[in-house]
C-alpha cells in the first residue's frame, strides 16, 4: 500500500502531537537518507510518515561546557562547526556531499551498522540525548540509548530532540577503515577520547567502536586496561587486544566477522597511538 | 490519501504540481514535468546521478520528498544548459572524454557546478571530495576530475 499521509510539522510541539495521535504507526524520518531508500524499494511500507526537516530542530548552542545540537542538524552543518572537532572529523568520513547535506545527527543514531559513523563519535564524547514527548522530557546517555540491533530506549511518543555534547577535555581521535577512502561502509570505525594526568597516565578513556556490534558500542574492558596506566606501546597493544575480544562483529557484504575482529586490534591501536603521539 | 499542491522554483520558473504523499522530487521532475536530464539510478541515495541543486546545495532528488522543498529554488541540468551550445562544464566533459555511457553525467555536472560556484579553482583532492557521492562505472574518474578542473579554469578566466 502506498503512503497515505505525509506530515511535515513546523515545530517540535506539532511533531509531538502528531506522534501522540498516531502512535507507532507513524514512521519518523529527518533527512530521509535511511527511510527513503527502504520505502523506494518497498522494503518499508509505512502508511503514515512524518518528516522533521521543518520542525525547528536544526539548532546549535554552546554554553556551560556543553554544545547542544538539535536533532536535525545536518552532517554538513557539523562539518562547518569548530566547537567539537571530533564531530567535524567524523563527518569527513561519512557519505558524499549530497548525503552530508541531507543526513542528520538525529537520524544517524538510528542508522543500523555498519552505518552510524557519527554516532560512534558522539558515543566517545559521552553525549547525552534529550528525549521529548507530550508527557515531558528526559535525559538519557547515548551509551544507554542503544538496547539492541535497531532497538533503542526511545519510548512510544518520544522523539530525540537534542544531543548534548560535553566539550572534550582530553585528546580525541577518529579512525575509519573501509574498502574505499571515501563514501564507504565501515569495516570498523574507532572514536576515542582520552584524558591524561600531568605524569602521562590515563585518567579517563573512552573507546567507541562501530560496525563491530549490533550498534555503536563502548569497549569498556579495553578502557579499563588503560586507566591509571601510561600510553605505552604495551598498554595500547593490550587495550587493542581486549577491544577485539569484547566486541561482537558480524558478517556482511563488506567483511566477515573474523576479519572485522582482526581489524579492531589494528585500528584501536592506531587510534590510541595518535592520542599518544 | 491527501494529495497536495507544491510550489517551487525550477530553473528560474515557478512551477506547481499536485502530488501524492511522499512523492520524491525525482518523480516530479521526470514523470510529471518531463525534465528527464535528472536520471533515476539506484533510488537508494547511493549513486548520485539524481543530484540536483536545492538553493545551490547538491541533494539527491530520489530520496527527497518534494513537499520538503516547497518554495525553494531547484536547478537541474536543463537549468544550466544554454539554449545554444553547451555550458563550460558540459564542454569540458566533451573535450576531456569524461562522458562514456553518460548516465552519471547529469549528477556529476551538477555537483561540479556546485563546487565551482564555491571554488572556481579546486585542487584535484577537492574535486575528488566533491564527487565522492557520485558513482561512474565506465569512464573512470580521471577524465571527470580533469574536466572539472578545466571547466574551473575556463569559468574563472571569463
Amino acid at each position: 500500500m502506498a503512503v497515505q499521509e505525509y506530515y511535515l510539522p513546523k515545530s517540535l510541539e506539532q511533531a509531538l502531537t502528531l506522534l501522540a495521535d498516531h502512535g507507532d504507526t507513524l514512521l519518523v524520518m529527518a533527512g530521509g537518507t535511511i527511510a527513503m531508500p527502504l520505502i523506494n524499494d518497498g522494503i518499508s511500507m509505512p502508511e503514515k510518515v512524518m518528516g522533521l526537516r521543518h520542525a525547528g530542530l536544526n539548532t546549535m548552542q554552546t554554553g556551560d561546557g556543553v554544545v547542544r545540537f538539535g536533532a536535525t542538524t545536518t552532517l554538513t552543518q557539523l562539518a562547518q562547526q569548530d566547537a567539537v572537532p571530533l564531530l567535524r572529523e567524523a563527518v569527513g568520513h561519512i557519505g558524499g556531499w549530497q548525503i552530508r547535506n541531507m543526513g542528520t545527527l538525529g537520524g544517524n543514531l538510528f542508522a543500523p551498522p555498519p552505518a552510524g559513523d557519527l554516532a560512534v563519535a558522539l558515543l566517545a564524547l559521552d553525549t547525552r540525548l534529550k528525549l521529548v514527548s507530550r508527557r515531558g522530557e528526559r535525559i538519557v546517555p547515548l551509551s544507554e540509548f542503544y538496547t539492541g540491533f535497531m532497538a533503542t530506549a526511545l519510548a512510544s511518543g518520544e522523539l530525540v530532540a537534542e544531543a548534548q555534547v560535553p566539550l572534550p577535555r582530553g585528546k580525541t581521535s577518529y579512525v575509519k577503515y573501509g574498502r574505499k577512502h571515501a563514501n564507504t561502509p565501515a569495516i570498523v570505525t574507532v572514536a576515542t577520547h582520552v584524558t591524561t594526568a600531568a605524569d602521562g597516565t590515563v585518567r579517563e578513556a573512552r573507546i567507541a567502536l562501530n560496525a563491530v556490534g549490533p550498534h555503536p558500542l563502548r569497549a569498556r574492558r579495553a578502557e579499563q586496561c588503560l586507566m591509571g596506566a601510561p600510553l605505552t606501546p604495551a598498554t595500547i597493544a593490550e587495550a587493542a587486544r581486549v577491544a577485539a575480544d569484547e566486541c561482537d562483529p558480524f558478517t556482511d557484504a563488506i567483511a566477515t566477522d573474523w576479519y572485522r575482529r582482526r581489524m579492531v586490534t589494528v585500528f584501536v591501536k592506531r587510534a590510541l597511538e595518535s592520542i599518544a603521539a | 490519501m491527501t494529495s497536495r499542491i507544491v510550489a517551487f522554483n525550477l530553473n528560474g520558473r515557478d512551477v506547481e504540481v499536485i502530488v501524492k504523499p511522499l512523492t520524491t522530487l525525482q518523480a516530479v521532475l521526470r514523470e510529471q514535468l518531463h525534465y528527464t536530464a535528472t536520471k533515476a539510478g539506484c533510488r537508494q541515495g547511493g549513486c548520485g546521478t539524481c543530484t540536483v541543486l536545492v538553493d545551490g546545495e547538491p541533494m539527491l532528488s530520489c530520496i527527497l520528498p518534494v513537499e520538503d522543498i516547497a518554495g525553494r529554488r531547484v536547478v537541474t541540468l536543463e537549468g544550466i544548459t544554454p539554449a545554444e551550445g553547451l555550458h563550460p562544464i558540459q564542454q569540458a566533459f566533451f573535450d576531456h572524454y569524461a562522458i562514456q555511457c553518460g548516465y552519471c553525467s547529469p549528477g556529476m555536472i551538477m555537483v561540479i557546478k556546485a563546487l565551482l560556484d564555491r571554488n572556481p579553482n579546486p585542487t584535484r583532492e577537492e574535486v575528488m571530495d566533491a564527487i565522492a557521492g557520485n558513482v561512474c562505472r565506465c569512464t573512470g574518474y580521471e577524465p571527470i576530475i580533469q574536466a572539472a578542473q578545466a571547466a574551473g579554469r575556463q569559468l574563472s578566466a571569463r
